[in-house]
């Protein structure tokens, strides 16, 4: 089967193996549609996943190994998709874990087919939004920022903070400060003044 | 020490090799027992380790040692900091001294053999009552019987009722503790009364009559958790066995709905979950009753109304009606001014309005006129404030305590100074929290009058704050019509601000809510502008005014004087004495209202009309310097307040001579019988004070009825308890050979032909020391992996050179989402490890899911677990995430994991993501190319995104460069003039000065 061209496709391409899969019901925040795809569905330029429920795995536990050497190495980020949908999860969920972990898989758990489809939705709404929303995230004042951000070199503490800031009157400042200059701030040891001479004045990219 | 104590200690080192689990009555003394054991063992070698000793047990035990006999060469117990060196500590283990330490810190010291063996001569577990075979204290104490078989371990518990929850949880806490002997000392161990009953304390029991809106309340909330239970018993989801009012009064009953609930908690519905939380919202109602004053009572009710109105089922109920109603009434009431006043005060009317009419006149024609027009003025606030019954019985004890000692001190003139120690004069009054204490100071020192005076003021003007507020979002949000309500409303204050004190002109009221309101709001407005008023009104008709309002009071204080005061045996009499005495002198307050010539006497003070209550302050203070010198018709004793949260062992330290217990506790009831029966020649008198009917009583009862009966199931279950013992009669405990075998290993055995004999080295996963605090470790460990403590900066454990496992239990998960620590950990995880793992680790009995399927919204919400899940696959496509049902699946998984991998070297995993001498991070790929640091620190510029820092790398050098580029450059490179700006505006901004 070919790999259908997804380049930006606002759609969920589903497999046609999926048909029937009660779950598509669920899949509403996102238009699908059906194409010819290994991977039963496809979220986006390099994610896909493969839809597994936990009954089906106890009656067929080889599926999931098969549906994971199709994929061969065509994606970034290949999600299993688990259905919780038995009580006495632990055995057949630890199975499923280690094949997914063997084949550089994905595991996600849904215990309803809605959490399930909402898992599909999700990744497809959020396929190019940046991490903002999970990543620490600094006041918006800017002393509580540029703590934020000078607290990124190791060892330096919020007195540190203090103590530069009323040193060098700025960030730019600070940015541009000789090592000697910052050796002279109270409690900037050697090491930090090394550290922090560094961050600001050695090379992004170290080779170029 | 008791006859009673000693017996439990030498019980308990009868076997010691056995060890022993010794669960006591709440309020039996711990402390003597631990400094005891401590003075018996001081000679012998070996230290003894005291493990999980709370704050306050363990200034109790040292006091303990301290006190009686100081012994020279007994070395006091020294508590271990977590934070002390790790080198340090094994010169201290082998010291043979005591100490007090986590057990974080041992186990840490156990795995990595810096506990010598033979160091350790007894290991003491105090609160055994928190063990649970996976906790840090079982792991302890299996890796020390592995170290040195002969150890005892005494493990101590003073709350025989969370013994029993659970199933066989004492048999299995013994077995996890490898302690073959269960000591029960129940209060009623012929024992244990005896010794307390010898020369018990007098008791006087009092029975305050709660007021009938109290009454009314009470009976309101216990008819709603009713109408609450019998829903959930509906649900058939719990067992109905345990769903009575009476258990429903207790803490644990959540816990019992809780286990019941948890495993199904995705289940079941929205109704239940809320039936469940409505429960806890009534019994803190029922709890607050007694213990809040009517107007704290009030907000509380205002607070649950606003946050709870719109989910809750009670709120809805017939009977909560009552309850807010009810609740209100004790605070005010709200009168329409043309006689159909729902008051049952007549006789002020008639003056009142005298003032009214002039008051009237005064304030002219303007409001006249108003008058018709507004509606609200019909309306008028009457206070009521009514004061907790106790508070008037709590003075009255107080005085008659002090009567009776100045008599005493003159039938017993001669003999002088009583050689009791100086502070035995001391009152004390127990009460739940610190709140209840000051009130109850405030109540002494000032007047119970004034202290609702300013609880009412209080509420009044955080009223007018939430109104003004509202205001402002009203106009703010709404146009014309804001606009009016503006421009109208400070007429109407304006005019209300006069009235409200007196009833005024009769109009018809339109809707009673509204008007409510509008006159709490005039009353709030008043006391926030007094000195306006005081400007503006007629000062003597202000007088006459407050006057009224004093005679009102003074007669809610006489109706309320008229509740009979019961106290058993001889005390009754003396106290409706006192009684009698109290009515007189309110009466002569309403008389003082009246009269002008107490005027200036109001002027002064405000509102503290009663002489003797300003004087009864004085002693209190001077409470060192004796209280004898003042002459005055009623002092009270020197009082000191104690809230029973504080838990602290005062009464040794205070040994007061008589004690009022204002909130009847279990616990602080054994504390008396117990420094009583340590003190028989001191005279201990004791007084309860209980609302009479009240759910206070029930629920001290119950209480102890409740400890009954957890010792009564001790006691069955001890006597069918099967606790494993070797061949020497060694406990031997629940060892990893009783454990199942694990998947792995079953598979690996039918694969190994014929069992034949593989040699299999023992699994290593190097652990970070801050994990110690969950079980894994302990799972792990009974799975037979060896465990490697060390303190790692990237990942929880190491499973093998190239996999690292950061765990996150669910709360954790939520919380560091949230705080975007995880994303932190991923990171560094990712750019350390080849097969870097987020173990999303579920609890053995709670649901095993995020949410139930109602939960889950119509649309994708950034802030759905499951939004921010996928995120975090989206952004870091490498990371495997496993999902574990329990800590023992978990320590299956990680079996499995390590089954093709190569052991974790530890050297290697400890220095991970930690920077050399020279900043160079080892193993660290990124890091030969880039200098990582500037890039985390660049990203974390305002203005700077994902999209544009790979363009801000290329365009400049460093970041000293990018310092000074200009802001057309920044655009360029960044792609707008806004985040560009942005950024050079952070980077030039002028830091703020401190100095």
């Amino acid at each position: 089967a070919a790999v259908v061209q997804n380049q930006n496709r606002r759609e969920i391409l589903v497999s046609h193996r999926q048909k029937g899969n009660p779950l598509l019901k669920y899949i509403r925040n996102v238009r699908w549609e059906f194409a010819d795809i290994v991977c039963d569905y496809l979220l986006g330029q390099s994610s896909c996943a493969l839809y597994l429920s936990i009954r089906y795995h106890l009656l067929h536990p080889d599926y999931l190994y098969f549906r994971i050497r199709e994929l061969q190495k065509n994606f970034k980020l290949r999600v299993v998709l688990c259905h919780v949908d038995v009580e006495d999860v632990i055995k057949p969920l630890h199975e499923i874990t280690k094949t997914s972990m063997l084949h550089d898989c994905t595991l996600l758990c849904g215990w309803s087919l809605e959490e399930c489809g909402r898992y599909l939705e999700t990744i497809k709404v959020y396929e190019n939004k940046p991490a903002d929303t999970i990543r620490e995230n600094p006041g918006a004042d800017y002393l509580s920022r540029l703590t934020h951000a000078l607290t990124t070199v190791r060892r330096v503490n919020m007195t540190d903070v203090v103590t530069l800031g009323s040193n060098f009157g700025s960030l730019s400042g600070i940015m541009d400060a000789s090592m000697e200059d910052l050796a002279r701030c109270p409690g900037i040891g050697e090491r930090k003044v090394k550290r922090l001479y560094e961050t600001f004045h050695e090379p992004f990219r170290r080779v170029s | 020490m008791l006859p009673f104590e000693e017996q439990i200690v030498s019980d308990l080192l009868d076997d010691p090799i056995n060890g022993g689990l010794v669960v006591l009555s709440s309020g039996l003394p711990l402390h003597p027992l631990i400094s005891s054991i401590l003075l018996l063992h001081h000679s012998s070698p070996g230290s003894v380790l005291i493990l999980s000793a709370t704050d306050s047990q363990k200034s109790s035990i040292l006091q303990a040692l301290k006190n009686p006999n100081p012994n020279p060469d007994l070395v006091l117990p020294v508590d271990i900091p977590p934070d002390l060196p790790s080198h340090h500590r094994p010169s201290l283990y082998s010291s043979g001294r005591p100490f007090f330490l986590t057990p974080r810190v041992l186990i840490a010291d156990l795995l990595t053999g810096r506990v010598p063996s033979n160091s350790v001569s007894s290991l003491l577990i105090l609160n055994a009552h928190r063990l649970s075979d996976v906790s840090v204290e079982s792991f302890i104490a299996r890796v020390l019987k592995a170290l040195s078989p002969s150890v005892p371990i005494l493990a101590f518990s003073d709350r025989p009722h969370s013994m029993v929850s659970g199933f066989a949880k004492a048999e299995r806490t013994m077995k996890c503790l490898f302690v073959r002997r269960l000591h029960l000392w129940p209060r009623f161990h012929l024992a244990v009364s005896a010794d307390l009953e010898r020369a018990p304390p007098e008791v006087v029991d009092v029975r305050v009559p709660p007021t009938a809106a109290m009454r009314g309340i009470q009976a309101a909330v216990l008819e709603a958790m009713d109408a609450c239970l019998k829903e959930l018993r509906r649900t058939n989801k719990v067992d109905v066995e345990d769903l009575t009012v009476e258990n429903g009064l207790f803490k644990s009953f959540d816990e019992i709905v809780r286990r019941q609930l948890d495993p199904i908690w995705h289940t079941i519905g929205r109704k239940t979950k809320q039936l469940v939380s409505d429960l806890r919202t009534l019994r803190k109602l029922l709890d607050y009753l007694v213990r809040y004053d009517a107007v704290t009572y009030l907000k509380y009710l205002d607070t649950l109304r606003v946050s709870e109105g719109v989910r809750s089922v009670w709120i809805f109920a017939n009977s909560s009606h009552k309850i807010f109603e009810l609740a209100k009434k004790r605070v005010y009431q709200v009168v329409r001014t043309d006689g159909a006043r729902i008051s049952t005060v007549g006789k002020r009317t008639k003056k009142r309005k005298v003032n009214d009419l002039k008051k009237e006149k005064e304030s002219g024609n303007g409001s006249a006129s108003s008058n018709v027009l507004d509606p609200s003025i019909g309306v008028v606030l009457e206070e009521v404030l009514e004061e907790a019954p106790k508070w008037k019985v709590l003075r009255e004890l107080l005085e008659e305590i002090e009567e009776e000692r100045q008599k005493e001190d003159l039938s017993r003139e001669g003999h002088i100074e009583i050689d009791d120690g100086g502070n035995s004069d001391i009152v004390l009054v127990a009460c739940k929290d610190e709140r209840s204490c000051l009130q109850l100071e405030d109540c002494i020192m000032k007047s119970p009058r004034k202290v609702m005076r300013e609880e009412w003021e209080k509420y009044l003007l955080g009223k007018a704050e939430l109104h003004n507020v509202q205001k402002r979002n009203k106009s703010r949000s709404q146009d014309p019509k804001g606009k009016k309500n503006r421009s109208q409303d400070p007429k109407g204050f304006g005019i209300l601000d006069g009235v409200a004190a007196g009833p005024s002109e009769s109009t018809d009221p339109t809707s009673t809510s509204k008007l409510e309101n509008d006159a709490l709001l005039a009353a709030a407005s008043e006391i926030s502008h007094p000195y306006k008023e005081e400007i503006d009104a007629d000062i003597s008709q202000q007088h006459a005014r407050e006057g009224g309002s004093l005679k009102e009071r003074g007669k809610g204080k006489s109706t309320k004087t008229t509740s009979r005061v019961q106290a058993r045996g001889k005390k009754s009499k003396k106290l409706a004495e006192g009684d009698k005495f109290e009515k007189t002198s309110s009466e002569t307050d309403g008389l003082g209202g009246e009269t002008d010539a107490r005027v200036a006497g109001t002027l002064q003070e405000d509102i503290l009309p009663n002489a003797s209550d300003d004087k009864g302050v004085y002693p209190r203070h001077a409470q060192d310097s004796g209280t004898a010198e003042i002459a005055d018709d009623k002092p009270i004793p020197p009082v000191q307040f104690y809230a029973l949260e504080r838990d602290q062992h005062i009464l040794d330290m205070w040994k007061p001579s008589v004690i009022i217990v204002y909130h009847p506790d279990m616990t602080f009831v054994r504390e008396i019988e117990v420094y009583k029966a340590e003190n028989p020649s001191k005279k201990l008198k004791v007084y309860f004070l209980f609302y009479e009917d009240s759910t206070e009583v029930q629920k001290f009862e119950a209480s102890i009825r409740r400890e009954n009966g957890a010792f009564e199931s001790l006691i069955r279950q001890k006597s069918l308890m099967m606790i494993p013992v070797d061949q020497n009669g060694r406990c031997v405990g629940s060892t990893a050979s009783s454990e199942p075998r694990s998947l792995v290993s079953q598979n690996s055995l039918t694969r190994k032909a014929g069992g034949r004999k593989a040699t299999e080295k023992e699994m290593q996963v190097i652990v970070d020391m801050r994990e110690f605090r969950s079980s894994l470790p302990n799972v792990l460990h009974q799975k037979g992996m060896q465990i490697i403590p060390v303190t790692l900066e990237v990942g929880d454990y190491v499973l093998s050179p190239s996999m690292c496992v950061e765990r996150k239990s669910i709360a954790d998960l939520f919380q560091s989402f949230a705080s975007g620590r995880l994303y932190h950990q991923v990171e560094t995880m990712i750019r350390y490890y080849k097969i870097p793992v987020l173990l999303i680790e579920f609890s053995q009995d709670k649901s095993f899911s995020f949410q139930s399927a109602s939960d889950i919204g119509d649309d994708v919400s950034s802030t759905s677990i499951i939004s921010k899940l996928s995120l975090l696959v989206l952004h870091f496509p490498r990371l495997r995430l496993v999902w574990s049902r329990s800590v023992h699946a978990t320590a299956e998984i990680f079996a499995s994991l390590k089954a093709n991998q190569d052991e974790p070297d530890e050297s290697k995993a400890i220095r991970v993501g930690v920077p050399s001498e020279d900043g160079v991070v080892e193993n660290d790929v990124r890091a030969e190319n880039y200098n990582t640091s500037a890039i985390e620190f660049l990203r974390c510029l305002p203005g700077v995104t994902d999209a544009n820092y790979r363009a801000l790398m290329d365009g400049c050098k460093s970041l000293a460069e990018l310092a000074l580029l200009p802001v057309e450059r920044l655009a360029e490179l960044m792609g707008g003039q806004k985040a560009a700006r942005t950024l050079k505006e952070f980077l030039d901004a002028k830091y703020p000065t401190m100095l």
